[in-house]
């Protein structure tokens, strides 16, 4: 080949490995052209027979249990929030109020009345009544229930011998009348985070009666209830179609527009989409760049507020290294918890965690009375210098023989336990800390720590996230001694009796100031000792589109409770 | 020849069964259960241990698949934990736009892989054959997300001429089927484009090579002295031998290509089996796990005697007895 021939070859060559270099390093989003208002298919028909004002949220993780006692995904559930409608709904400071009924507690908190309001219809024109709110809290309790929900019926008195089967009759549901039906506690457990047992939707009896499981389960796609919507139609894993409910029984509340329409979008397309309007809103995945991406287009105004949950770190503490209580502080000064948030989440979209409340509550305690844990790491070394742990001219610590190890769970679904363990790996080995990061998933994690027999545990400390009800209550999770067993989620192995009786109390105790006091002290024991930390609390981030208007997205306030206020342009 | 297919359909059976068998015994051994998943803190240890036992894993496990051998040859595969309804059903649900993708991307490989490849061959060391081949190792290299999201970015977003997501769109007005297809086939095309552009590359680089060997032969030498056109010399007679590799490729490609849309078709938010297969291992759906996994066997086995029956049709030389 001539040596011209050549050089074009070659300079061709690299030219197009230039351009393909290129092309994935500018990945910068650009917003040159203003998005147009309508879609832009080329293939929509020219004139549109009425144009349908519809809202289309985008979003991914839909699975199809359109149940409102058998989901348990936050998707599922808008869906269910849509189509059904509940006996109580919270309001934006956490707090419960009626939705389709009033109601009253018994003086000695055990019994719930309830009282429907009137003109109550789900949408085939059926009225509710209290024989539907029976057969949805009874189809919880059915011996074949297999679904997630049964704690919401399980402390109701008689639950035991009713979803044995023993007994036809369920003893704590009381149907008094049309109107009114009555909830009885078990013995001893009258809490005000009761309440929440109501937050269900109420599912006709006549359409969801059943022989067997299966015929009930068969419904899960084909959801009726009485809520502002009905459902039209599922596209597994590509959308579904909600329409507004002509018949809702309280026109004064009804949906100002004509449908929902709900897409499987995934995370990366999520801004995209926004742009270009083919979704109205939707959440955007709480990082700096996405936050930064999204302040720059101009279609859309944004929510950004604190999720209600908190990320922890759980430490094994029946392991010898780690049931010292100062070897765990001095861990905790020695991990740069505010460069993580910074490095993972950027500025403003995440905070410190220092008690397992969220800050939206409430109960949370004043911020300075508890320990921060700021980054310190003379107060770690002292603190292992106290505890016993040596330094060696090895550079790890020694006590009686024994180098410090511990190994870390990380899973790698999310990146949150992989940065923060980096992190860690680099400020405890200066610490003298041999620290060994054990990459697996989700599943794998949770079976080796929570779902794992006590006493077989196999960790020293592991990472996770939880989200949180409005009510504070503790109880079941991860500082409830009792949760300490094959799948619980105590996994920590820390027992304090002391805290274990200010959780009982605060549980039971109805007034609010004074359950106040009793979490605050609670939280304080908790922010000392840390068998588990609170790693951090994160903001999460909505982005609507400038022609939705009123709609409200906050910490207790997801999209389905203020939808009735929506209106489009 | 119906005699050889006969016994390859019989053999197929143990293996078959053997695959499940190893499949079963791994996904026991595996750490992790269903109820792993199960994080509602407001869940009692005893209703998690309820809802356990309800899916019958208490039972030893070469009991289990036994059980589910028996079922499955009455089409009963079981109950899809996250789904809560029949595998079967799951399964059909999101069967047809894998396949749908799988095909197309077939063809597309087929149709411009091919004859890019018997270019390439007898124009060797010209500029095009150069071109070519930059191309194909780049549609090799490349990795289908970042493809992906590039052709969206050109093509969905700052010029908004295909549909971002989905496989159809859910507000469209008329009812024919004609309409319905096209709309399908139009949210299809840029998938089609990064799924297809991978085995585009990999069917020229292969017909490239085979024409190559097949050019070099004597009969071909022979074929132009006889004074035949060069277009009947390389499509009548090259060609028809250097396409017997490829015929054989043909049979394991559907079953690779059905579970390698995974990343294509979350990308683009396609509704198939890849997304939910990934998700099932995840959430260790075991039912699901394998009943997809025990379709992809078969399709993997059938493909496999596919090849080899093609293969003989092909060359006549080949005798199965």
């Amino acid at each position: 080949m001539k040596t011209k021939t050549k050089k074009l070859i070659s300079l061709t060559l690299s030219l197009l490995m230039a351009i393909t270099i290129l092309a994935g390093c500018s990945q910068t989003t650009d917003q040159q052209e203003q998005p147009k208002t309508d879609q832009p298919e080329s293939q929509q028909p020219a004139e549109e027979p009425k144009a349908e004002q519809i809202l289309k949220f985008g979003g991914t993780g839909w699975g199809g249990i359109f149940n409102p006692i058998m989901t348990d995904n936050v998707y599922d559930g808008y869906v269910t929030d849509l189509v059904f409608e509940k006996l109580v709904d919270n309001d934006s400071e956490g707090e419960f109020v009626p939705a389709l009924a009033e109601w009253t507690i018994s003086d000695d908190h055990m019994i719930y009345t309830f009282t429907l309001k009137d003109g109550i219809k789900f949408s085939d024109g059926s009225p509710l009544t209290t024989e539907d709110v029976e057969f949805t809290f009874k189809t919880i309790a059915h011996p074949d229930y297999d679904g997630p929900r049964a704690y919401a019926v399980s402390t109701l008195a008689g639950y035991k011998e009713y979803h044995s089967g023993e007994t036809n009759v369920f003893e704590g549901i009381k149907v008094i009348d049309d109107k009114t039906i009555s909830f009885t506690f078990a013995e001893g457990e009258a809490a005000p985070a009761n309440i929440q047992c109501f937050n269900y939707g109420i599912m006709p009896s006549d359409y969801y009666a059943f022989n067997t499981w299966e015929d009930f389960l068969a419904l899960n796609e084909k959801p009726m209830g009485s809520g502002v919507c009905v459902f039209d139609s599922w596209e597994p894993k590509q959308y579904i179609k909600l329409m507004k409910n002509k018949n809702y029984w309280d026109p004064s509340k009804a949906l100002q527009f004509d449908g929902v329409l709900m897409s499987e979008v995934p995370d990366e397309s999520i801004l995209s989409a926004l742009q270009t309007g083919q979704i109205d809103f939707a959440q955007i995945s709480s990082s700096s760049e996405n936050l930064k991406a999204a302040k720059a287009m101009d279609n859309i105004h944004l929510f950004n507020y604190l999720g209600n949950g908190y990320t922890f770190m759980c430490f094994n503490c029946i392991r010898p290294q780690l049931e010292d209580v100062r070897v765990r502080q001095a861990l905790m000064y020695a991990l740069d918890r505010k460069s993580f948030i910074n490095a993972e989440y950027g500025e403003g979209l995440a905070e410190v965690g220092m008690a397992p409340i969220s800050p939206a509550s409430w109960a949370f305690p004043d911020s300075s009375k508890l320990n921060a844990y700021d980054f310190d790491m003379d107060k770690a070394a002292k603190l292992m210098d106290e505890a016993g742990w040596k330094m060696e001219s090895d550079g790890f610590r020694y006590k009686d023989g024994q180098k410090f190890h511990v190994n870390w769970l990380v899973y790698t679904d999310s990146t949150w336990p992989g940065t923060l363990s980096g992190m860690a790996a680099d400020t405890w080995k200066q610490l003298g800390v041999e620290l060994e990061i054990e990459l697996m998933d989700f599943d794998t994690v949770s079976s080796r720590t929570m779902e794992a027999e006590v006493g077989e545990k196999d960790f020293d400390i592991f990472t996770m996230g939880f989200s949180l009800d409005p009510d504070p209550d503790p109880t079941g999770a991860l500082f409830d001694d009792d949760a300490y067993v094959k799948g619980g989620f105590n996994a920590s192995g820390y027992k304090n009796p002391e805290a274990m009786e200010l959780v009982k109390q605060g549980k039971a105790e109805f007034d609010t100031e004074k359950r106040a006091v009793i979490y605050k002290e609670w939280a304080k024991i908790m922010n000392d000792q840390i068998p588990h930390v609170i790693i951090a609390y994160r903001n999460e981030l909505f982005g609507i589109n400038n022609r939705v208007k009123n709609m409200t997205i906050d910490t207790y306030v997801m999209f389905p409770q203020s939808i009735r206020d929506v209106t489009l342009e | 020849m119906k005699n050889y297919i006969i016994r390859r359909i019989l053999q197929m059976i143990p293996v078959f069964l053997g695959i499940l068998f190893i499949l079963f015994f791994i996904l026991e051994q595996a750490p992790g259960t269903p109820a792993s998943n199960m994080m509602n803190p407001k869940m009692t240890p005893e209703q998690k241990a309820e809802l356990t036992q309800k899916l019958g894993l208490e039972t030893p496990w070469y009991e289990r698949f036994v059980n589910w051998v028996a079922e499955a040859l009455h089409g009963n595969l079981g109950y899809s934990i996250n789904h809560k309804k029949p595998v079967t059903e799951v399964i059909s649900d999101y069967v047809k736009p894998t396949l749908l993708l799988a095909l197309i991307s077939l063809i597309i490989a087929v149709l411009i892989g091919v004859p890019a490849g018997i270019i390439s061959a007898t124009k060797q060391y010209t500029a095009i054959d150069n071109v070519f081949t930059v191309i194909s190792l780049i549609g090799v290299s490349i990795p289908s997300f970042f493809f992906g999201l590039l052709l969206l970015k050109a093509f969905a977003v700052d010029i908004q001429f295909f549909p971002l997501f989905g496989l159809k769109d859910p507000l469209l007005m008329s009812t024919s089927p004609v309409d319905k297809a096209l709309d399908v086939a139009w949210h299809l095309v840029l998938p089609s484009i990064v799924l297809g552009l991978g085995s585009t590359a990999t069917f020229m680089r292969y017909t490239r090579s085979s024409m190559l060997e097949v050019i070099r032969q004597d009969y071909i030498r022979t074929a132009r002295a006889k004074g035949l056109r060069e277009k009947t010399v390389i499509y009548r007679h090259a060609f028809r031998n250097a396409i017997i590799p490829i015929i054989t490729l043909f049979g394991f490609w559907i079953p690779s290509l059905l579970s390698g849309a995974v990343v294509t078709e979350t990308i683009f938010a396609l509704p198939g089996l890849g997304k939910i297969s990934v998700e099932a291992s995840f959430t260790r759906n075991y039912p699901l796990i394998l009943g997809i996994n025990a379709m992809l066997s078969i399709l993997t086995l059938i493909g496999a005697l596919v090849a080899d029956i093609l293969y003989a049709v092909a060359d006549p030389r080949i005798r199965y007895d």
